[in-house]
């Protein structure tokens, strides 16, 4: 392009040996914008010699700011020093030429309204004449190089310098575009790293492929590169599985840590808190307390016990998980609790009210709005009922390859993603249930243990709650009519039975709940004593040595020798422990 | 639960009243084992205590193990009826020395 203008200023009438050092002048210059390593030294050496190749006392190159608004001069050569000088982009001469994009010789400034003669004021320099051609490529205005008071011939610019310093000015633009687009490249590089490492970090937050005959499945699909979704499940130390679905409110960056976070806990505290609603109470508050204002997590999280089909799970705001039973029904737990993060102390210590759902060899989907409101085709969402719809078809089949399915036809055509796609599943449909587990969950105790309920309480495990315990407990064993003797042998097993509880099973005051149910049968009076702990290891219960002094043991002593039977049943099917105790009546 | 301190007959008499269970037992503990090693006979009245719970009875062996280090001497007086059970059932009522009241208490450890 250079070339083809300076055929042009040949024809203009320029002696073949000025082509002939024009060419080598702009040829030598362009090398050096196409090598440069520093943009600014370059710059500053191609005004320092078109300035002395054109014979003009000074030279100077002005770039546009990246608002438009100023021009700063870059680069400078001549008797004044004006490195750094900003002026308004549509001042003086330089002004008007980046604005026009177009080159000018002002032969006589004092003629020439456009000029600014502050610069000269403040400097003492005086311009006489002019010679300005703008930096632009393709439109975009870049800058634009000045050059004043020629020395040489009769001391005024012609065309032929104009056309010189024109095409400098192009080849300058373009390296100073190029420098840009590289210097651009480079920092998307490394954005675009650090995201992929992020998505790294993430991608092992999700768990481990277990095999194939794991009952709890999940996918997940980042509409970018990070996911604000996640999901989570493992096996508990009691045999259980615990499971995790949750949806940060927003995407990107920040989203992305956000789940880092309540994954990370939820990983850590899940281990140890068996109970879904008491756990997500926990988490909420520290969110709550830590979360960047306005952030929230839809969530939920849920055990899973894959003896008997029996899952328990609190849902925190979130989209509701369909369950669909062995016959093909579907129902949905709709969320009964506010998100995550929202309030620190939304909810009163009994903590995110819980479901318990037998599977009985259905199947329950988890899932996020990226899923139903995803599109399967050009603007038609998902939808809950096209995902019961293949949930439906895929009765009988293989879970995973399901998810997959679904993962495939939101995510699968190359469509952009409207929003994380996350999915896990439950498939009960493979496990073997034994009847009896089944009839506990039916109805408790139902067949061992008959007679009148007739009271029962529950209470914080607390100890300034034995009292109340003992109040209640002697009341309603004068009620069945024991002697005032016995009456006191049953506040006391019961008492002891209680402080078992609070010292042993959870460890410490006010972990959890204790659950006392009493039964009148004609015969005798039943205690049944439930508490939310984990299962404590009867065989390590052991009534003291009577020989030994020691304190702590002696509770359990003390229990069977008021009490006609002592026993611990099978844990509850949802966690815990359940002691029954019988005091037979008028022995 | 309370309790009161007095002196009989050069014996330091301690009276609990209420219920001595897993939350005023270690209240319990912390007065009877502030007696030990002041050289004198310790008498523990139970006859106002109602209630008192394995936690409780511990603690009364803890601090008897205590006294008997420091060679100081200890016995029960007025043991309520409901106590006295609890003790009994715990096999510790040949462990204490159980007294009818305060004097008898006085001539056993003196």
């Amino acid at each position: 392009m250079n070339g083809i203008e300076l055929t042009g200023g040949a024809q203009m009438g320029v002696a073949p040996e000025a082509v002939h050092s024009h060419l080598e002048l702009l040829a030598e210059m362009g090398r050096d914008f196409a090598t440069s390593q520093d943009l600014e030294q370059t710059l500053s050496r191609a005004v320092e010699r078109i300035t002395d190749y054109v014979d003009a006392e000074a030279g100077a190159l002005f770039m546009l700011s990246p608002s438009g608004e100023l021009l700063r001069c870059d680069a400078c050569i001549g008797p004044v020093e004006i490195t750094g000088l900003e002026i308004a982009a549509d001042q003086g001469i330089v002004g008007f030429c980046v604005q026009k994009d177009a080159g000018r010789i002002v032969r006589d400034v004092s003629k020439d309204p456009d000029f600014n003669a502050a610069v000269d004021d403040e400097t003492g320099f005086r311009t006489r004449s002019i010679l300005c051609a703008p930096m632009s490529v393709k439109g975009e205005r870049i800058g634009a190089i000045e050059l004043i008071n020629k020395r040489g011939g009769d001391g005024l610019f012609d065309d032929d310098d104009l056309h010189l310093l024109q095409s400098l000015s192009v080849s300058a633009g373009l390296a100073v575009l190029n420098a840009r687009m590289a210097a651009e490249l480079v920092e998307q590089e490394r954005v675009k790293r650090e995201l992929e490492l992020a998505a790294e970090i993430q991608r092992s937050l999700l768990p481990e492929e277990k095999e194939t005959d794991f009952p709890v499945k999940g996918v997940n699909l980042p509409a970018r590169v990070v996911s604000g979704d996640f999901y989570d499940f493992y096996p508990l130390d009691d045999g259980r599985v615990a499971f995790t679905l949750g949806d940060v409110s927003g995407k990107g960056m920040n989203a992305a840590l956000m789940m880092a976070k309540t994954a990370s806990l939820l990983r850590c505290l899940g281990k140890a808190i068996k109970e879904p609603g008491r756990l997500l109470t926990l988490v909420n508050a520290e969110v709550a307390e830590t979360a960047t204002r306005g952030m929230f997590v839809t969530l939920v999280h849920g055990v899973y016990d894959p003896e008997s089909g029996h899952v328990r799970l609190a849902n925190a705001g979130h989209e509701p998980p369909l369950f669909v039973t062995r016959d093909g029904a579907f129902q949905s737990i709709e969320a009964e609790a506010p998100p995550l993060g929202i309030s620190p102390a939304l909810l009163d210590e009994d903590g995110f009210p819980e479901t318990e759902l037998h599977l009985d060899g259905g199947r329950l989907f988890v899932f996020t709005d990226g899923v139903t409101e995803g599109y399967v085709d050009e603007g038609i969402e998902l939808g809950v009922d096209g995902l019961k719809d293949m949930i439906r078809r895929a009765a009988g089949g293989d879970v995973q390859a399901l998810l997959n399915e679904v993962r495939q036809k939101i995510g699968g055509a190359g469509r952009a993603l409207r929003d994380d796609v996350t999915l896990l599943a439950i498939d009960d449909a493979g496990q073997s249930h034994s009847a009896d587990v089944s009839a506990r969950v039916a109805e408790p105790g139902a067949t061992d243990m008959p007679g009148e309920k007739i009271f029962q309480l529950r209470v914080t495990a607390k100890a300034n709650r034995l009292r109340l315990i003992r109040n209640a407990v002697r009341e309603t064993a004068e009620f069945c009519g024991f002697s005032e003797a016995d009456t006191g042998d049953i506040v006391l097993a019961v008492d002891e039975a209680c402080q078992n509880v609070i010292r042993h099973a959870y460890g410490h005051e006010g972990e959890g709940d204790i659950a006392i149910e009493f039964r009148h049968r004609p015969d005798a009076m039943i205690l049944l004593v439930r508490d939310f702990a984990d299962p404590v290891d009867i065989s390590k219960i052991k009534p003291r040595d009577l020989d030994d002094l020691r304190p702590g043991g002696l509770g359990t002593h003390l229990i069977g020798e008021v009490m006609d039977e002592v026993d611990f049943l099978p844990p509850p099917i949802d966690g815990g422990n359940l002691l029954r105790l019988v005091k037979k009546i008028g022995d | 639960m309370e309790h009161q301190l007095s002196e009989s007959g050069g014996a330091i008499v301690i009276a609990f009243s209420g219920d001595i269970d897993l939350q005023t037992s270690p209240e319990a503990r912390k007065a009877l084992l502030g007696l030990v090693g002041k050289g004198q006979p310790i008498l523990v009245d139970l006859s106002g205590v109602g209630y008192i719970d394995s936690s409780g009875v511990a603690s009364l062996v803890e601090c008897l193990q205590s006294v008997k280090k420091s060679g100081q001497k200890l016995a029960l007086v007025s043991v309520s009826d409901g106590a006295l059970r609890v003790l009994q059932l715990a096999r510790l009522d040949k462990v204490f020395v159980i007294c009818g009241t305060v004097e008898e208490g006085v001539q056993s450890v003196t």
